[in-house]
């Protein structure tokens, strides 16, 4: 609990910590929290302060707390407004002298306390800021997603979350994460408050089916070529994708989808990175059993170069069944330095390659790490609707040239 | 209460045998005290003047500073008038009364004289600390420096003058050591005169420091009540000299303004060096401790600055806090507020080529043994910030490396590159570079070579 006090004897400097005083309350309190390490509070009091005289010295106020952690450095006061006919008003300067001053603070012994030692040019009730940052009252960031039945559209919510352990009771305080709205929330000790820092709706998504086969291997023995097809949802923080109001940061997002029937189905969860404006987020659903990619090693042929030095000639059959009711897109991840590793020798760095010629036409090449690590996206259609027809395995083939290996 | 105490033996005795006595004696208050306390040592050269009176013949003179962290091998007396007919004869530590000494003094003069004590003790130290504040569009600060001095010497000084001593000194002994050391210590043979030469030069610095101030105006405090803090140089050191008289109680501290500016200019800039600050560009406020940004009256002291913006909601927003060292005249401060999620760095390779390999023969075969290795790299940064930024890149490469880049770029060392650029407000700039490594017998050196593109 943390209390100011304006002593309201002038006392000396060698005050004695018994003091007779009024207890100003808060009048305002905001917390910070756009800082994601140190949560700063900011409380405004009205004190009243007497004139300062060469006979009775200066105000004396007396700031202590208990039970809460609040870092005695940095502990900051600033007068604000002078109370005049029930107004505030400015803090005037006369002859370069301002009306209302902080001479000191002192830090009594083995107390969480301190006292400031304030000017006051005339006896006045004052507006003053006193500002610290405190451990234990801190925020975290989650997030709830409501895909529609299609999968096309995401209601996707953003929380924030106040956790109060710092000790102290603040009342009714401003709340402000640095973006989003400010709230006005009674914070209590041991508390958390989930507030909604924004709702954006229908956020387009896009459903990614993912494939490899250097990061997640083997399916299981019984399809030794096949490996797993993992699904995310894809989601850009711009304008263009109706959120891109501030960086999305790091939480926990919950994943839901209407089930057409009014009610809701719990798909998953994931924790998102720090999400940029204009970069993309991705949730991690699971893995699709419904996809099935098997890559085949088709041909591996060497060229030699001049002595130890050669190419490696590689084509890479996927044959992929989509056993899905929707059509899809599949995109299957090569590690060239990877390939190269294991068929034809230490890559040297990144592997030097390149695209040939029986690269199936329907397959899109994209990079969006680095030119060593190609996602090749490739669309499949829906199972067919006749039940008597049979899924129809897709086939794909990438023919590269990997050069200049020894 | 533990407090240093000056007695005055109002008997005669010719011969001492303190530990004996049954003592009447007055007390003589201090009438002035003044601490001239480092930063860099914990230690604090404490001169008190106090009123004694003498007798004709041998008087007797009592200093005793129970339950302090006095070094008593510092302790002395200075008779301030009439210096020529008072003469102090020796010194007497008695044995039996630790924390005690015995001055025997003999005088032609019998009444009432001023001296001066003084002692070098431990336990009053200082720190500073400073608070910058920026206007919402960070563009200016008020920038605000705090001495904080701490009082754990077991002594309440009341109405002390205060000088803050800035500035590193080498001490062969540390005094809270001397100060509970039972006795005087057998002098060091070796460094004895080392020692005495020391203590000597220190004593010489702070009766400068003296000196100094007593040139200045009278020193109540203003009728705004604010004291000033006076900056001088002082050799190599710098003083901080607190205006008026201030009490700080045993085991109390406190903190007054000694730096004041506003209206402080400063720049921010971005830079992105993954080997000392990680993978993402973090953002430093740099300013000058000089005229220019209202600043440079005196060097800064080593302290945590702690920045804050006016967040434009009537309130602040703590940006960071960083640790500064001692900061000269004009030179610069930088402060580090880590990462800015409103600024993205990415980096991209282009794809990889080799070529001129070389090859060496051995059994009738020829074997690769040098080759070049051509890789394209580009960096983007985005900027959401609605102002521009100035963005600083440096980025090490290992080996024997040809490097170009169509934007300007420097090398920062043998290994490291430099390129600083503007980032538009909203906006996008690409740094993109041709990065040769030559490798095997290519390479020839442990360095780059910048390249014209």
């Amino acid at each position: 609990m943390a209390c100011m006090a304006a002593v309201l004897l002038l006392a000396p400097a060698a005050q004695a910590r018994i003091k007779l005083a009024t207890l100003p309350v808060r009048e305002r309190v905001e917390v910070q929290l756009d800082n994601g390490t140190y949560t700063l509070v900011e409380e405004e009091r009205i004190v009243p302060l007497l004139k300062s005289t060469a006979e009775n010295g200066n105000n004396r106020i007396d700031f202590s707390w208990s039970n809460t952690q609040i870092d005695k450095n940095t502990i900051l006061f600033r007068p604000l407004a002078i109370r005049q006919g029930g107004k505030f008003r400015a803090i005037a300067k006369a002859d370069g002298k301002e009306e209302i001053n902080v001479i000191n603070v002192a830090y009594p012994p083995g107390e969480n306390a301190l006292v400031w030692e304030v000017y006051a040019a005339e006896a006045c009730a004052a507006k003053v800021r006193v500002s610290y940052l405190v451990s234990n009252l801190n925020r975290s960031f989650s997030y709830r997603a409501l895909a529609n039945k299609d999968e096309t559209e995401l209601t996707f919510r953003n929380f924030i979350q106040l956790r109060n352990y710092s000790g102290e009771d603040f009342g009714t305080a401003g709340v402000w994460a640095g973006f989003g709205p400010k709230f006005l929330k009674k914070i209590q000790q041991q508390e958390t408050i989930k507030m909604l820092l924004h709702r954006f709706e229908k956020v387009p998504v896009n459903k990614t089916f993912t494939f490899d086969w250097y990061k997640h291997g083997q399916l299981n023995p019984a399809k030794p070529l096949a490996s797993r097809v993992l699904m995310h949802y894809e989601l850009v923080n711009d304008e263009k994708h109706e959120m891109g109001l501030f960086p999305l940061q790091p939480g926990k997002v919950r994943i839901f989808i209407q089930d057409g029937h009014g009610g809701e189905a719990f798909l998953g969860e994931d924790i998102a990175k720090l999400t940029p404006l204009d970069d993309k987020m991705r949730l991690y659903l699971g893995e699709s059993r419904d996809i099935v990619c098997t890559r085949i090693m088709k041909e591996n042929k060497r060229h030699n170069v001049r002595g130890n030095l050669h190419n490696q000639e590689i084509v890479i059959s996927y044959e992929i069944e989509n056993f899905k009711d929707k059509a899809c897109q599949l995109d299957i991840v090569e590690q060239i330095n990877g390939l190269c590793r294991e068929y034809a020798g230490d890559p040297h760095g990144d592997a030097e390659w390149e695209q040939k010629e029986r690269t199936s036409k329907g397959i899109d090449f994209s990079y969006p790490t680095d030119k060593v690590n190609p996602v090749l996206s490739v669309k499949l259609p829906a199972r067919p609707k006749d039940k008597a027809e049979k899924v129809k395995k897709q086939v794909f083939t990438f023919h590269l040239l990997i050069k200049n290996v020894w | 209460m533990k407090r240093t105490m000056l007695i005055l033996f109002v008997t005669l005795m010719p011969i001492l045998s303190p530990a004996k006595n049954v003592d009447l004696v007055t007390l003589p208050k201090r009438n002035t005290v003044e601490l001239t306390i480092y930063n860099s040592e914990d230690i604090t050269l404490a001169k008190e003047t106090r009123d004694i009176t003498v007798k004709k013949g041998n008087n007797q003179i009592q200093f005793s500073w129970a339950g302090t962290l006095i070094d008593p091998t510092s302790v002395e007396m200075r008779i301030l008038e009439h210096a020529d007919k008072i003469e102090i004869e020796d010194t007497v530590f008695p044995g039996q009364k630790p924390q005690h000494l015995i001055w025997n003094i003999e005088s032609e003069f019998e009444g009432q004289v001023p001296v001066e004590v003084s002692y070098f003790t431990s336990g009053l130290t200082w720190q500073m600390d400073y608070v910058a504040i920026t206007d919402p569009e960070e563009e200016l600060m008020k920038f605000r420096g705090y001495v904080r001095v701490f009082n754990s010497s077991g002594e309440e000084y009341d109405d002390a003058h205060i000088r803050l001593i800035v500035g590193r000194i080498n001490l062969v002994e540390k005094i809270v050591d001397l100060a509970k050391r039972y006795g005087i210590a057998a002098p060091a043979t070796a460094d004895n005169d080392y020692k005495k030469l020391q203590s000597a030069v220190l004593r010489q610095s702070f009766a400068y420091a003296s000196t100094v101030m007593k040139g200045r105006p009278a020193q109540d405090a203003p009728a705004d009540g604010k004291k000033q803090i006076v900056k001088e140089g002082l050799s190599e050191y710098f003083m901080f000299a607190v205006q008026g008289s201030e009490t700080i109680k045993n085991g109390w501290s406190k903190r007054m303004e000694a730096v004041k500016a506003n209206d402080v200019k400063f720049d921010i800039l971005y830079r992105m060096r993954s080997y000392q600050y990680g993978a993402r560009p973090v953002r430093f406020f740099i300013w000058l401790n000089d005229e220019e940004h209202s600043l440079g009256e005196s060097p800064l002291p080593d302290g945590q600055v702690r920045i804050f913006r006016e967040n434009g909601q009537d309130g602040l927003s703590f940006l960071g806090q960083q640790l500064i060292r001692y900061v000269p005249i004009k030179a610069k401060i930088e402060i580090n507020l880590g990462p800015d999620d409103l600024v993205v760095y990415e980096t991209f390779r282009h794809g990889t080529t080799r070529d001129n390999f070389s090859f060496r023969r051995s059994s009738g075969r020829e074997y690769v043994d040098g080759w070049d290795e051509r890789t394209r790299w580009v960096d983007s940064i985005r900027n959401y910030r609605t102002k521009p930024i100035r963005f600083e890149l440096r980025r090490q490469w290992a080996g024997h490396v040809d490097y170009s880049s169509e934007i300007k770029t420097k090398l920062f060392d043998y290994r490291t590159i430099e390129a600083t650029f503007d980032v538009p407000a909203r906006g996008k700039q690409l740094y993109p570079c041709m990065v040769v490594t030559h490798n095997g017998v290519n390479k020839k050196q442990e360095r780059i070579d910048l390249k014209k593109e």
